[in-house]
């Protein structure tokens, strides 16, 4: 392909996806999409028949698609929320790891957010919620917040986006009119730079308490009600924490797949691995932490209907999920990222790999028992998913890895812009910051 | 394409995105009324949605903010 | 006026005629064997197996379980669109074409008694053309449990307002309590000092389920005294 402009760009390793995608790009989309027609084809069917295609009954009358809901939610928080927290604190190691972040959290949000959606049994009545809402439901609190954590976190990954559009519009990539139309007159003089830090400041503290306020409000659909595991004053910041849990091993996942397939190497440096990786270690320890004052205060209180679900995780038919659950997130990734040994890049994979497992294993178990334990003497079963529903979660996956590859082909995943003024400003500033942080020399003795 | 039809997209676009935000916040309106009508846990749920509605409007001025920004930080037009 | 209903264990025999009666009288759907072995039987008074003691001393129950009407409904607060809601007069209804499906009324309900429609409604051939005309056969996709036959209530009102009369305590019972053979299930207005629910919801046998929930069931349950 021919460019405008076709000088070699300093960062040109970021630019290589947008400009050259590849042939396997077009393979990869393909099977996505045969994906996705399938699921569609299938949530069609669902339609059709209704949502007795599923493997949801009495009592269990939530599943797959509140649990995945819960999950894609959690993996969608640390996005923004990292970002914005790395952003404050002026880390500068942040700067090749905020977008990719930024990206995951708009992508998965739009995904989740689907979920209730695919839930409903009358889909072709959603549009109740908007003229005859009720909001005492936590679930109208759930719409409001997810639309606000949505736009506010497009709007956070699109402002600071702007320079790297405009560097696209330069070299003239095609299509031209998006860049133009998206970039909106960018020529990086210094009013513009004063007029994007200002609005990047002010997003960065409201992005903060929105995506608190979203997972939080989530886990008060289930705290909420009266039901045994559900009925919990610690559930708010127990879904906080398993979200950014859950969200920083996706971005760890994502950064080592991108550095592998687009040889970013040179980017993405041990350096950043590590330091995410001890976030994600801390995160673990914490969430371990609020799993056992959660279960402890259960098992203590010893009332019998909670005894019953929390027997029925602990030894009952849920105990493998259970201990899988506790192995996954807490005992394997403590194991390998505690010691420096094992703390290299595959042992990174594998325990954000394990603890994206880990924490579906946990919606799994906080949605079903408290469910399949009525209080009162029902015939109970076990939940087994159907096909439908495995198929929706695979295509809920295929989507996101979509939606990830299509942003990738055509706006870069690592902020040009920011890398560059970290190689041009960064050290000059941060050595000016250190110098502020120091106590100031004694007054020489003359003076006393 | 045309600079004229980018331009007028872009203003489109600002606008569709106040009207969306308008209409989200006339939306939690009805819905606390209607709350209050009809006598539902009105206290703490009214709270909550209330504290919803500046944080939409906060999001559109940040962005219209920096859409104007933008066009009047820009260079001189000779000067390009 | 407060609908209530009270079901006297000591003289039910756990037949199982109400909810037979309530299956028919409500046009609730049958489903098929395969469906119900899921846990997907459709039931607005269902029969709950108690067991109690241990085996040489063993007994087994039958207690009919219709939906408890509580004064305090965890229901119909988390409903998104108010297709559940409680009545001035005390009945926690539903609204089928207004209910989205979202299931979370089931989820809150502390005695699980709401059902799904999982599938279009069925019923064996021949049945489709028996259903009841006073109530609606529900769509695919919605939630439904028992309304206290309020149909019965409709009509027994419009009957006493051509008749130009007060209603009278006989004229609204719900189908479970009319078939019941033993006269275990009265039906009537808490709040009326003449009904015989007002009395028997003072015995001091009279318990609720699961009271301590603070949901205020208006169906109460006479213990048996052996």
């Amino acid at each position: 392909m021919e460019y405008a402009s076709a000088e070699p760009h300093p960062e040109a390793a970021l630019l290589r996806p947008i400009e050259n995608p590849g042939k396997s790009f077009y393979y990869i989309v393909g099977i996505l999409l045969v994906i996705i027609l399938y699921t569609g084809f299938v949530y069609f069917r669902q339609l059709l028949y209704g949502l007795g295609v599923t493997g949801m009954a009495q009592p269990v009358t939530w599943g797959f698609y509140i649990i995945n809901f819960v999950f894609f939610i959690g993996i969608s928080h640390a996005g923004t929320l990292i970002s914005a927290i790395l952003r404050l604190s002026k880390a500068e190691w942040r700067r090749p790891i905020t977008r990719m972040a930024e990206v995951i959290t708009a992508i998965v949000l739009a995904i989740g957010g689907l979920h209730p959606i695919i839930d409903l049994g009358r889909p072709d009545r959603m549009m109740h919620l908007f003229y005859n809402g009720r909001l005492q439901s936590p679930l109208l609190w759930d719409v409001t917040s997810i639309t606000a954590y949505f736009t506010a976190s497009t709007v956070y990954l699109y402002i600071p986006m702007i320079p790297d559009i405009a560097i696209l519009r330069d070299r003239g990539v095609q299509p031209r009119w998006l860049y133009e139309f998206l970039s909106w007159g960018w020529q990086g003089t210094e009013k513009q730079h004063k007029v994007l830090d200002r609005a990047m400041n002010i997003l960065m503290v409201v992005v903060i308490p929105i995506a608190v306020s979203v997972h939080t409000i989530i886990s008060y659909i289930f705290a909420m009600t009266v039901q045994p595991g559900w009925h919990s004053t610690i559930f708010g910041p127990y879904f906080v924490v398993g979200a950014i849990f859950s969200g920083i091993a996706a971005i760890l996942v994502l950064m080592i797949v991108f550095r592998k397939v687009f040889r970013l190497e040179g980017y993405l440096k041990h350096i950043h691995f590590n330091y995410l990786s001890i976030l994600l270690l801390i995160m673990s320890l914490i969430w371990f932490y609020f799993t056992f004052s959660e279960y402890l205060t259960g098992y203590y209180g010893h009332e019998p209907n909670e005894m019953r679900v929390f027997w029925y995780k602990f030894a009952g038919d849920f105990a493998p999920f259970f201990w899988a659950m506790i192995i996954c997130n807490f005992f394997l990734p403590v194991a390998l990222l505690c010691n420096s040994r094992t703390r290299t890049i595959p042992g990174i994979l594998i325990a954000s790999i394990s603890v994206m497992i880990g924490m579906w294993l946990e919606r799994l178990i906080i949605v079903v028992p408290s469910l399949a334990n009525p209080r009162l003497p029902y015939p109970t079963g076990i939940y087994i998913p159907s096909h439908t529903e495995w198929m929706l979660f695979l295509g809920g996956v295929s989507v996101f890895v979509l939606g990830y590859m299509v942003f990738a082909r055509f706006f870069p995943v690592i902020s040009i812009w920011e890398i560059q003024e970290g190689r041009h400003e960064s050290a000059k500033a941060v050595n000016e910051r250190i110098r502020s942080y120091m106590p100031d020399p004694e007054p020489t003795s003359a003076a006393e | 394409m045309n600079k004229k039809i980018i331009e007028g997209l872009q203003i489109l676009s600002i606008s569709l995105i106040w009207l969306l935000f308008t209409g989200i916040a006339v939306w939690i309106v009805t819905l606390i009324r209607e709350s209050l009508k009809l006598h539902d846990a009105p206290d703490a749920s009214v709270g909550i949605s209330i504290v919803a509605i500046p944080v939409f409007f906060l999001l559109a001025s940040v962005l219209t903010y920096v859409f104007v920004g933008l066009r009047k930080g820009r260079k001189e037009h000779t000067e390009r | 006026m407060k609908w209530g209903m009270v079901i006297d264990l000591q003289k039910c025999t756990g037949c199982g005629e109400c909810a037979a009666a309530c299956k028919l009288e409500n046009n609730v759907a049958i489903v098929a064997h395969k469906e119900s072995e899921m846990g997907r039987t459709m039931l607005w008074m269902d029969m709950l197996t108690i067991y109690e003691g241990e085996y040489p001393r063993l007994r087994v129950r039958q207690i009919p379980r219709p939906c408890m009407h509580c004064d305090h409904p965890p229901c119909t607060k988390v409903c998104p669109v108010r297709a559940t809601y409680i009545n001035e007069e005390g009945i926690v209804a539903q609204i089928y074409p207004q209910c989205i499906g979202c299931r979370y009324c089931m989820a809150a309900c502390p005695y699980t008694v709401k059902s799904f429609n999982w599938y279009k409604p069925s019923f064996p051939p021949g049945m489709a053309r028996t259903t009841n005309p006073d109530v609606s056969v529900r769509p695919v996709g919605v939630v439904e449990k028992c309304t206290f036959c309020i149909h019965r209530l409709q009509i027994a009102r419009e009957q006493a307002k051509s008749e130009a009369r007060d209603l009278r305590e006989n004229d609204y019972q719900p189908a479970c309590g009319a078939s019941c053979p033993t006269g275990a299930i009265v039906f009537g207005d808490l709040e009326n000092a003449n009904h015989q629910v007002n009395r028997l919801a003072h015995n001091p046998r009279a318990t609720k389920l699961l009271e301590d929930l603070g949901t205020e069931p208006k169906v109460i349950y006479l213990k048996e005294v052996d």
